[in-house]
């Protein structure tokens, strides 16, 4: 009895953790005097993919997919192989400023975002990269503390006697981590990937702040606009399609990663 | 083992040497000097002492911000907290589907907020709002949510949103927890017939309140440093006073006004808030966590 109880109560509970996916599907496929309708239409009929067209030929989306693609593939590279270098530094070495630079990574995740906002922009600003991808692309390159967490703990657990028959067969460090130690740690590099997908593509104050003209859009940034737009007030299944063109690979990505994203997330939570 | 070794110690960490004296230690330091200062980002900054934190603690706007801030962070915390444990607890028991459950609970975490925003603010839509249909069709009135006159609806119907994207993360938290309380004291108690709800009061809550306290702390930093569901939410151009956080005051007296000088005040003001806020849960923390020894 009690059993069935949970069954009832967890669908029931997932049901409402998922009605709004269901309705941006439902609305991005119906025709504009369906979407207004009272009662609702629940299932469109008919199913039309005119919002699809219009968002990814008329207003442009196919581009900022494309930009979002970009960005990421590079957030992705330069994560994974910095945090990998930090994290085995951190994991492997005693050196001096050590402490000092684990503290202020820890202090990196307290400090609001708004604090560091303006004069990082003015960095940006006198670098002359404003209206371009760098901003959004090289801090990548220099070390994130989530990741760094991850590859300190992965490369902490793992035997230091691969590392001395590797200097004996006269390896430098850096080749013991990239052809040793790397190639081992696979599931931690895979849990970081899907974070910072996931972090990369949703990034919307970075675009915002970063890029202007409209052609460098990325997707949330494109979708920020189109929801203040006098198109989308006309037609809200056009901005239910871009929706649903944003959500669509963070959700594929998900799906096809659980396993690796909650353990990720569970570390990163725990030790963070 | 560590091997003592300052030249490939350092060598390794240099790109985090690099990344935090660029992006965090300077911005911070920089940040700091710039309150004190007017500044609109193209001549050079001139320093004004402490107006901009005397002009910021006497504006109303600043306080309107903060107690929105506050009631945002007091119905999303206890909520999310509430509904992640239950649902946990569910999760913990024998049960099929596990992973298809986890992966539904989760799956708001991991979209965009700017998409989840627009699907919100059609459910929450006055006329067409699926909400309001709902409501009505019971007999209720419909409302206005986000977009209501009342302060304490608008925020609020943002503080319910915000537990249905955070909720998952920090339901896989305590479930992990959870997994990790020994099956012999549960047996023992059930074999002394102790019911399913005394277990979870008595033995399951305690036992994995620390980390209870843990995901309460990150709910509330993330509370006050919510920035993404307010942005597309709000109308930041057009939000009025009653309507604000400190996080879209600063964001728009930078980068709206141009006055940098007082939106590092705000920023500060609002990280110094985050640590008492902080420090007070520590002190509670002693109260009623139970650690093991």
């Amino acid at each position: 009895m009690k059993r069935i109880f949970y069954y009832i109560v967890l669908t029931l509970g997932a049901f409402i953790m998922l009605i709004p996916f269901l309705w941006v599907l439902s609305n991005s496929l119906k025709t504009v005097d369906n979407v207004m309708k009272i009662p609702p239409q629940y299932i469109p009929n008919p199913i039309t993919l005119g919002n699809f067209k219009i968002v990814l030929n008329e207003l442009s989306f196919l581009k900022y997919l494309g930009n979002s693609f970009f960005v990421v593939v590079f957030n992705l590279v330069g994560t994974v192989l910095s945090s990998a270098l930090v994290g085995f530094g951190f994991a492997k070495f005693d050196f001096v400023g050590k402490k000092i630079l684990f503290t202020l990574m820890l202090a990196t995740l307290m400090m609001p975002a708004q604090v560091t906002m303006i004069p990082t922009y003015f960095i940006w600003s006198k670098a002359g990269m404003l209206d371009t991808f760098l901003p959004l692309i090289l801090p990548a390159f220099l070390g994130q503390a989530t990741g760094i967490f991850l590859f300190n703990q992965n490369y902490r657990s793992m035997p230091d006697v691969l590392y001395e028959s590797a200097l004996i067969d006269g390896c430098n460090p850096l080749r013991i981590l990239f052809q040793i130690y790397m190639p081992l740690s696979k599931p931690t590099m895979m849990t970081l990937i899907v974070l910072t997908f996931i972090g990369a593509w949703n990034n919307t104050m970075g675009p915002l702040l970063y890029l202007q003209s409209r052609e460098k859009y990325t997707l949330t940034m494109g979708l920020l606009t189109l929801d203040q737009s006098p198109i989308a007030a006309a037609n809200v299944g056009v901005k239910m399609a871009g929706s649903v063109i944003t959500m669509a690979p963070v959700i594929i990505v998900f799906l096809f990663s659980q396993k690796y994203f909650v353990q990720g997330d569970i570390s990163s939570g725990v030790k963070g | 083992m560590m091997r003592k070794s300052n030249f490939w110690g350092l060598l390794f960490v240099l790109p985090f040497i690099i990344g935090t004296a660029v992006f965090f230690v300077f911005p911070v330091l920089f940040s700091g000097y710039i309150s004190f200062t007017d500044w609109d980002m193209f001549n050079p900054p001139k320093f004004v002492g402490l107006k901009n934190w005397i002009n910021s603690f006497k504006d109303p706007a600043f306080w309107i911000s903060f107690r929105n801030v506050l009631y945002f962070a007091a119905i999303f915390v206890p909520l999310q907290t509430i509904f992640a444990l239950v649902i946990a607890n569910m999760l913990n028991q024998k049960i099929k589907f596990k992973g298809g459950f986890r992966a539904c609970y989760f799956l708001p975490n991991v979209t965009p907020w700017v998409a989840g925003a627009i699907v919100w603010k059609f459910l929450y839509g006055y006329d067409y709002g699926l909400i309001n249909y709902i409501l009505r069709s019971l007999g209720f009135e419909g409302s206005y949510w986000y977009d209501s006159d009342k302060w304490w609806v608008a925020i609020g119907s943002l503080a319910l949103m915000n537990v249905w994207k955070g909720m998952g993360q920090t339901m896989v938290i305590l479930l992990s927890a959870m997994q990790s309380v020994p099956k012999e004291i549960v047996e023992a108690a059930t074999t002394e017939g102790a019911g399913k709800a005394a277990i979870f009061r008595k033995i399951t809550v305690p036992m994995i309140s620390p980390m209870v306290f843990l995901t309460m702390i990150l709910s509330t930093i993330s509370a006050f440093t919510a920035f993404d569901v307010f942005l597309t939410m709000f109308d930041v151009y057009s939000l009025p006073d009653r309507n604000n956080v400190v996080n879209l005051m600063v964001y728009r007296e930078a980068f709206i006004y141009g006055k940098m000088g007082p939106a590092s005040t705000l920023a500060w003001m609002l990280f110094i808030i985050i640590l008492i806020i902080t420090v007070i849960q520590r002190k509670f923390e002693k109260k009623w966590v139970h650690y093991e020894n």
